[in-house]
């Protein structure tokens, strides 16, 4: 073993000159390349997909036999108005989506809400399917990486990942309440500024409609 | 025909046994049937869109990492990412409602740039105690690519979303960099 690196070894620097020895080199060089994609696939499909399966299925099983329409009650008490409801619309209603739905489906329980509370909802809950990956990746496994890349490197130094995994997680839970009020005030403010644009022409019937103004079907064509 | 003939109490019996290895079997059944497809949805899963993207990323990595753009990216993003302000800038940039939007799609941007910026906290480049504001750095620009698609799934008039695109993409500029404030707060004592 030794004799054939040492053999190796004293082969390499007679380079062969010439047009084959500038090939060989290319070669070398372009199959460098995808040697060292090799080893990047290598490295995340040993340290990451097995551990992500398992924590897959088992969650998984725990959604399929808990039931996902259960939390369609939870979105009924979140439509309703008042400050106490804001931490359950733009806190619970979204964790509770996006754990049990996950990715895109998790956005059908802004039906439950008022229109001008939805904008809100979708950037509440859109925001928090990347924060619970390094708890739950069941969430959005497919975009794993926004959380696992970074997520790599602290693996790398051979420090623990608990630790961020939580905080991003807490993080995430803060980030998207202060989203979803802050959108909500965005969006009233929008339907305002459309409503007083519209107030030039003769307003019709806004205020024996229960609707908010940008409901009115006449304010669609401006 | 024997049971048939059997006393009733003896029926009775044998049935009410019968009714609890029935609600057993259905029980432990229906659990094994939800773990197996809650398997066969995982590898689903992970065959569709784990490995797919990590083929992808692979790939890009190996690339960025034997030419040499790696070194060049790696300045910048290093020198950006290990302060709170350039973490700041970087998610500033990636908030800006008409680039957000361009940013979204399937969160490549943000995984590729995560990858990069995980390669640098690795080499020691970037300090890992600004792993968690990177986190919301790379991030601002998450879903705005798809609000359209996801008001529509939450049933929303059309005129709620022509004012909800906006609405979140103007949020996003203040919550954006908002977050990444709150996550660098957040991660003292992580990691130091």
């Amino acid at each position: 073993m030794h004799g054939l690196v040492h053999v190796l070894a004293a082969d390499t620097p007679s380079d062969p000159g010439g047009i084959n020895g500038t090939l060989a080199r290319w070669a070398e060089n372009f199959i460098g390349l995808f040697q060292e994609g090799a080893k990047t696939f290598t490295g995340l499909v040993v340290g990451i997909v097995p551990l992500l399966i398992v924590l897959l299925t088992a969650v998984n099983a725990l959604i399929r036999l808990i039931g996902p329409e259960r939390i369609d009650k939870i979105g009924e008490l979140a439509a309703r108005p008042g400050l106490q409801y804001y931490p359950i619309r733009y806190l619970l209603l979204p964790v509770l989506s996006v754990f049990f739905l996950t990715n895109p489906m998790a956005y059908t329980m802004g039906r439950f809400l008022p229109e001008n509370k939805k904008p809100a909802f979708y950037d509440s809950a859109v925001s928090f399917v990347h924060p619970p990956l390094g708890i739950f990746p069941h969430v959005n496994p497919g975009e794993y990486f926004v959380y696992g890349g970074i997520a790599a490197g602290i693996t790398t130094l051979k420090l623990p990942l608990g630790d961020l995994a939580v905080r991003y997680f807490y993080v995430g839970l803060l980030v998207i309440f202060i989203r979803g009020v802050v959108t909500e005030i965005i969006t009233n403010i929008l339907i305002g500024r459309r409503a007083s644009l519209e107030d030039t022409p003769p307003d019709d019937d806004l205020d024996d409609r229960p609707v908010r103004p940008h409901d009115n079907p006449s304010g669609v064509t401006a | 025909m024997t049971t048939t003939a059997s006393p009733r109490r003896n029926r009775t019996r044998f049935d009410n046994f019968n009714d609890l290895l029935v609600r057993v079997g259905r029980g432990v059944g229906g659990v094994v049937g939800a773990l197996y497809q809650a398997g066969r949805d995982t590898i689903d899963m992970v065959l569709r869109n784990v490995l797919p993207f990590i083929a992808f990323i692979s790939f890009i990595i190996g690339v960025i990492l034997k030419t040499g753009i790696g070194d060049w990216i790696a300045h910048r993003l290093s020198g950006l990412a290990d302060s709170l302000p350039g973490l700041l800038a970087i998610s500033i940039v990636c908030a800006i409602p008409i680039i957000s939007p361009l940013l979204g799609p399937g969160a490549v941007i943000a995984q590729i740039v995560g990858t990069l910026l995980g390669v640098q906290i690795g080499r020691g480049e970037v300090s890992p105690q600004y792993a968690l504001p990177a986190l919301f750095a790379i991030n601002p620009q998450v879903g705005c690519d798809f609000i359209p698609v996801g008001l529509a799934l939450g049933e929303a008039e059309p005129e709620t979303v022509e004012i909800g695109v906006p609405a979140v993409l103007f949020s996003r500029l203040i919550t954006g960099p908002l977050a990444v404030v709150i996550a660098y707060f957040a991660s003292f004592g992580l990691y130091s």
